[in-house]
This record gives C-alpha cells, structure tokens and sequence, in this order.
C-alpha cells in the first residue's frame, strides 16, 4: 500500500491501477478496451492517452468503451451492463477486448471474470485494476501484461529478443527503444516482440519465440518471473542505464546468447569517451540536482555521469533537472548532458 | 415535532414484527405513521399491508427509472392509515444493498415524503456498511432502539450496532442517540433480567419486556398485526404499552458498547 505522500511516490507507484492497465491495452493495435466503470474513468484516462500519443507524434484515439454505469447499476449490480456492452462491443471486427475493473466495481464484488468466461469467440480478456485494494500504476501495467501473455502459447525459440514492458507514457519512448535496438544491433540480435507496443493480437503469439525477453525496469520482475516459467525464456532486469550499465547490458546479452560481445563493448566505450569529450565545456563546474524528483537509480547515475565527465556535486553548485527515470543507454546520457549544459550556461 | 425513530437488531430477531405492531399502536393513538423497510427483503410492513409485498422503490427504478417515479408509486397505506414503503435492493449476492437504502433515503426526500407524526424505520439485522447507518445520519432517526433477546448472538449484535451508534453520535451536529433496548423474549429463564443488565451496561435502558406469544404466528398467519388481528390480546398490550413508552421517552443517550469477553460473562451471570 503506498502511504508515503513525497514527489518520488507520485510517480508509478502511486497512481491508479486502471491507467496503468490502460497503458498497456490501448497498444494492442485491433483491441478495444472497456473500461467497467461510471464515464468519467474512461474519460480522463481517454484525454490522458490522447495527449500523450499526440505528444509521442502518435494521432490514434485510444479505442476505449465505458460500460457507463449510474447508481442504479451499483445498487443492482454491473453485471449487465459489462454483458450489454460486452454484446454490442464483439459485433466489430476485432482481436481481442480487455475488461478492466475499477473501484467501484470492485467495492460492489462484481464477477468480471465469470463474465469475460462465456465464449463470445473472440478473446475477451479480464485485468484486474481496482487500484483501491492497494495497486498502482505499475499494478496495472503488470496485470495488463500478464493477462496478454496469457494468450500466448509457447513455441520454437529464434534468434531474437523481447522488449517487455515500455513505458508507452513516457515522452521517450521512441528514442529508448531506438537506443535498446542500436545496441542489440551491435550485437546483431534483432526485436522479435515489442511486448506491448503498437502491435496486433496476432503479433502475441510470438511472444514465447524470443530467446531473451528485456524487461523496461526491475519493477517488471514480476512479470519476467512469470514469462519465465511459461515460455522458459529468461530475463535481463532493465534497459541499459548509464555508461558502466550501457557496457554491462551489452555483456549480458551477449552472454545470453554465447556471441562475442568485445568489438560491440570496445565500440561502445569509443562513442562514450567521445561524448564526455563533447561535453568537456561543462567539465570543472559543480551541479546540484532537484531531490524531490530523483529517485535513488537515477541520483546513482547522474553522480556516475557526473564522475566521469569531471563535475562536482555540491550544494551551493548550479541546479539541473534530472528526469524521473535513469537515463536509457549512451543516448540517455547524452540528452541528460544536453540538460545540464543549458542549466550551466543559461 | 416529527419523531423519527429506528430499530435495529439481529436479523430474525423479530424488528419487522415489532416495528409493524408498533406502528399500528402508534396509529391506533391517533398519531399519523410512517413505516420505512431498510432491508432488501422487503418483508417489513407486509403485516400493515394484509399480507402484500408491496413494491419496492428499487425495484420501481430499476424498471421505471427514477424520473418516472412520483410519491404515490413508493407509498403505499396500509393497516389504519399507516403509510408503508419498502426500501428494497439488489438480489442477493450482487450489487450493493447500501447504496440502495442511501439512494431510497434520496428520493423520499426529493418526494417530500418524511412527514407525519412520527417515522418508524425497521433496519437490516447489522450496520454491515455506511449506507445501513443511513437512518442514523444527520436528518434521520435520532432515537434508535436495540431489538434483542437474551441469546448471546442477539445481544452481541445490538452490542455493534451500540458501536456505530456512538460513532456517528460523536460527530459534530448528530441527533442520533441510543434510545433503549427492546426485549423480544425467546422465553429463555431470567431473560428480561439479562436483557436489562445488558441495555444499563451499555448505558441505556429496557424499555419494553415482550413475553413470546403464539398470538404473533396467529396474526401472521391471518396476515396481520396483532393490533388488528387480537386487539383485547395481552400481547396487543405490550406493543401498546411499547408504543405509549417511546413516545414519552425522554432518556436519549450515547452507548458504552461492551468488550466481547464482558459480554459473554454477561450472560454466564444469568443462566
């Protein structure tokens, strides 16, 4: 249960549940999700999705269907309603529809999942996101994600890798992945699955194919756990994050798939001295970072950076902003110099 | 001044008898009534009723919608006048009873249709949310009456309804208050003593001993109130003697809910 009120707890593990879900469903391209709850659920999380796809160059509108319920429908029981829409919904030609709760339909005990049960031959899939009974955002991320993963059946493992997990909301996402692929690249393992990212239903069934999965962040645990023990696919915590991580990750997947990783590793540690060399106007000067938004990974990293480009970290020196997040790869640690640069020259 | 009072108690315990006689008591003094079923059962005021269900208000908007409704559709009169609604609600195993009784709270009111002498409403067997404390909010009952026998489980229920009675009376602004304790006997030895212990120690008082009486099964049987149905009865006595008690009373307080483990050896003082 989060009770803990500071900025670092506001991110995703406070939250709500449904949003986080949302996240998740709203990627699978020939989907709907019903959202089983009174309008305004879906309707700020509507506005929410909208807004930040437009800001991420996506123009989608999130394909979402509130089972609207009122007062009477909490008295008497949603389960009618979530059936009528279900009915209405499965006319259209589609993958697959995810239900997903929320509080109040889960204060009530509506049976979500006995009604996703009756065959409507097309997958309609349940996920819990009542964030209430102490959920989060990344609660919901995760049921999301388990319950697509539960759709997919095991098969023949390739040369390749998954991307678990995104933050599909973050402002970057394009460009983490993008550096998560350079680097796979370098070692010439190519992306079976971005699980999930704008992709359709069908793409899931190659979810088990993939020799490696690649979690976005050790809050995927969970979810890597139980991709393990389906699909017997093991998992590397989180993306790459700063320069000594840049190198490790590429190590470990290299390990992961028994190929040489010393020509990528060595290419790798050339393009990050040529950075810290590009960035030496800033090297002597002491920074300070904003604490109510630095979580303790990204503070550990941003000291790294900072070491290793010669900055001091003290006090009384120059304010920079850090992102909530550790910065993803080399390019990660560029674009963080690139805001520390115009902090310390504006 | 309108008089708005509830009865609360274990479920089975007897409150829709003992509210649907009272209220045709109270009636039968001259006094104009009111009688509200809380319960989703809807069985409260059948007796006032001749032995009908009459509809319930959530169950008329759940057909009809609420805009569709007006006064006459949910009150309905009964036994000498007494105007009877049932709250109603959602089946069993689904939805939320609660919120039903909040919502029904609502519309009467926006119908206008607290009014009378005095409004008796007969509450679910315990206060099992926030919407079964509805009658004890704010505008409502101020005076509740614990209906119990002297079984352990009985008085363990009106012992938690003490709770949430000294709960919402410590808010700013409440009118509720506890206003005795009922004893609807099982004829269980040295009862009535038991059952006046208890409501002293929870700091109130017994305000009406009712011997069990095979009068009450008759008069159900024939579909009415042992008012109509036996009025020279001596069990038409007690609820009239009931009915003449509450309207005098005038000891209104806040319970001392007991610890289980004082409770129980309560009850091993009287076997």
């Amino acid at each position: 249960m989060t009770s803990n009120p500071l900025p670092l707890n506001l991110s995703r593990f406070g939250g709500c549940t449904l949003t986080g879900a949302l996240s998740v469903t709203t990627q699978v391209r020939d989907s709907v999700t019903i959202v089983h709850g009174p309008k305004g659920c879906t309707h700020h999380n509507f506005s929410l999705l909208h807004s930040t796809m437009f800001d991420n160059d996506r123009v989608a509108i999130p394909d979402l269907i509130s089972t609207g319920l009122s007062e009477s429908d909490i008295i008497f029981g949603g389960e009618g309603a979530l059936e009528r829409t279900l009915d209405a919904v499965t006319k259209r030609d589609i993958g697959a529809i995810f239900v997903l709760s929320t509080c109040i339909v889960d204060t009530i005990g509506d049976d979500v999942a006995a009604v996703c049960r009756r065959d409507r031959g097309v997958p309609v899939l349940p996920v819990p996101s009542g964030g209430f009974l102490g959920g989060t955002f990344q609660n919901g991320v995760n049921n999301a994600l388990n319950a697509i993963a539960d759709t997919a059946e095991p098969c023949i493992k390739g040369w390749c890798v998954n991307i678990i997990g995104e933050k599909n909301l973050e402002y970057e996402v394009e460009e983490n992945y993008a550096e998560v692929t350079r680097l796979l690249t370098a070692l010439g393992i190519p992306v079976n699955l971005r699980f999930v990212r704008d992709c359709p239903m069908i793409d899931i069934t190659r979810l088990g194919a993939a020799r490696l999965n690649i979690l976005r962040d050790d809050d995927l645990r969970t979810v890597g756990e139980r991709l393990h023990q389906r699909f017997v696919t093991p998992f590397i915590p989180s993306f790459p994050v700063g320069l000594a991580g840049t190198i490790s990750f590429l190590e470990s997947v290299a390990d992961s798939f028994g190929v040489n990783y010393l020509q990528a590793v060595s290419e790798e540690k050339v393009l990050q001295e040529d950075l810290l060399t590009e960035f030496n106007d800033i090297t002597g000067t002491s920074i300070t970072f904003d604490p109510a938004l630095t979580d303790s990974d990204t503070f550990k990293l941003a000291c790294e950076v900072a070491d290793r480009i010669g900055i001091t970290i003290d006090r009384d020196g120059c304010r920079v902003p850090l992102e909530v997040s550790p910065p993803v790869g080399t390019a990660g640690v560029r674009r963080m110099l690139h805001r520390w640069r115009r902090a310390i020259h504006a | 001044m309108m008089k708005q009072i509830a009865l609360y108690g274990k479920g089975g315990i007897g409150k829709s008898t003992t509210s649907a006689n009272l209220s045709a008591a109270l009636s039968l003094q001259g006094l104009d009534i009111m009688q509200i079923g809380c319960d989703p059962k809807r069985d409260s005021t059948r007796m006032l009723m001749h032995g009908t269900f009459i509809p319930t208000v959530m169950d008329l908007v759940r057909v009809r919608g609420e805009a569709a409704l007006s006064l006459p559709d949910i009150v309905y009169t009964g036994f000498n006048s007494v105007r009877c609604v049932e709250a109603g609600g959602p089946e069993p195993g689904v939805g939320c009873a609660g919120r039903g009784i909040i919502a029904t709270f609502q519309l009467l009111e926006k119908f206008g249709a607290l009014r009378g002498d005095v409004i008796v409403y007969d509450v679910l067997g315990d206060v099992v949310c926030g919407g079964f404390a509805m009658p004890m909010r704010e505008g409502y009952a101020q005076d509740i009456y614990l209906v119990t026998s002297g079984e352990l489980m009985s008085l363990y229920a009106a012992n938690n309804i003490c709770k949430a009675i000294k709960r919402l009376s410590s808010r700013t602004k409440s009118t509720c208050r506890l206003a005795g304790v009922i004893c609807n006997a099982k004829n269980q030895p040295n009862e009535e003593e038991l059952v006046a212990e208890f409501a002293r120690r929870v700091n109130s008082t017994l305000v009406q001993y009712i011997p069990r009486d095979r009068v009450v099964q008759l008069a159900e049987l024939n579909r009415k109130t042992v008012l109509e149905y036996d009025p020279d009865s001596a069990q038409a006595a007690q609820y009239r003697s009931l009915a003449a008690r509450i309207m005098k009373n005038t000891r209104f307080t806040i319970p001392n809910p007991l610890e289980i483990d004082d409770l129980e050896s309560l009850a091993l003082e009287f076997i």
